[in-house]
């Protein structure tokens, strides 16, 4: 059976060691490189026309800044449209690699824990900077709800505090998760069709997981599409924590 | 310039009765044609959108589940190095623990509130269908 692991394997493309760190160019580089070559490619030739009345693909451009802009301004408001690029960066940058990874044979970026990590690592990041730039030390009302009596106030404030610590790790879990055990389960279904055709009379079963695949495949590219949206909007909720602190 | 000899007597461009039900008969035809074609496509928007539903639902108990886990994992950890930082082993990863859990618990709460709101503007606060029951 082929391993359904293997499709994870990182193996290097350019060996690079600078000052003991090994920072060599890998397949994930490529991927990652490749996604973001990509999306500013598309973007220049969407947008280059600028036409009031757009073409297909400017029209594809304009729809993607209006789905962001629209999950932007929902959730925060009109004052969120500052975080706009990094917002709409993160959201394509995750849209552009699950899809890439959709591509039989391609890597998929977002199955690494270590790149989903960094991701919601930086949201975090910029969650306590920008709520602290802006409000202070208001921010920390984030961590004590109004109208709890005075006694369980420690508890609940350590308990908010455990909840916010806690929401990179869902933030980058949850997405890792979805795109390694959907590649997973596609590599497991596809690993049934090629046993069964190669097992004597049983491979008049072969349709059947083969269908399953096929079905499988397009939840996946409903998945890939729904984590990135889910991740995005995410990033919007704790980008309005940020902005206004106390529920 | 002569006129056909059947228009005679008419305004240009007016209908004999027999032309006239002709029309009415085409007019209702395509009417009918119009309303078949416009209830396959209600159907299809609605399966499309039961799909739709039956994907984020799966994307939303991923969350539920990933926001439960992520807290009472990172309460065991924050117990656990307090305990190897003030030797008070095993006391404060317990203590921990379970504050993870009820932070897990408040985080599944709110990821639940926010879905509901989410559901009800999308769907204009119908959701699911009216049963009739006993107090009826």
């Amino acid at each position: 059976m082929p391993d359904p692991i293997h499709q994870f394997d990182i193996h290097r493309i350019v060996p690079l060691n600078i000052g003991g760190w090994d920072v060599s160019f890998t397949n994930a580089s490529l991927y990652m490189l490749l996604a973001v070559v990509l999306t500013i490619g598309f973007f220049t030739v969407a947008t280059r026309a600028r036409a009031l009345v757009p073409s297909r693909l400017q029209s594809v451009a304009e729809i993607s800044y209006e789905f962001v802009a629209d999950m932007l301004r929902s959730s925060i408001g009109k004052e969120g449209m500052k975080y706009f690029p990094f917002v709409f960066s993160l959201f394509i940058f995750i849209f552009a690699t699950n899809m890439l990874g959709m591509i039989p044979g391609a890597f998929t970026v977002a199955s690494h824990i270590i790149v989903t990590a960094t991701l919601a690592g930086l949201v975090f990041l910029s969650v306590l900077v920008i709520g602290f730039a802006k409000n202070g030390l208001h921010f920390l009302k984030l961590f004590v709800p109004s109208g709890v009596p005075v006694f369980v106030l420690p508890l609940v404030t350590l308990i908010e505090v455990i909840s916010f610590l806690s929401r990179p790790v869902s933030h980058s879990v949850r997405l890792f998760a979805n795109m390694l055990a959907g590649h997973i389960t596609l590599k497991v279904f596809g690993g049934f069709v090629v046993m069964l055709l190669g097992s004597g009379s049983f491979a008049a079963l072969a349709p059947i997981p083969l269908a399953a695949t096929i079905a499988l495949t397009a939840l996946e590219f409903l998945v890939s599409f729904l984590q990135a949206y889910v991740f995005t909007m995410l990033t919007c909720m704790y980008l309005n924590d940020a902005l206004h602190p106390g529920h | 310039m002569s006129d056909p000899p059947e228009k005679k007597g008419r305004e240009p461009g007016e209908m004999t009765p027999e032309e006239r039900a002709r029309f009415e008969g085409r007019i209702a035809d395509l009417g009918d044609k119009l309303g078949k074609v416009k209830a396959q496509r209600d159907a299809d928007a609605h399966a499309d959108l039961d799909a739709e539903m039956r994907g984020r639902g799966m994307a939303y108990g991923m969350r539920m589940a990933a926001e439960l886990v992520a807290a009472v994992i990172v309460g065991g950890i924050i117990g656990w190095g307090l305990d190897w930082v003030l030797g008070t082993k095993p006391w404060l990863f317990l203590l921990f623990f379970l504050l993870g859990f009820a932070a897990g618990i408040l985080n599944v709460v709110r990821a639940y509130e926010r879905m509901q709101r989410e559901f009800a503007q999308r769907t204009g606060g119908n959701i699911g269908h009216r049963v009739p029951d006993d107090d009826d």
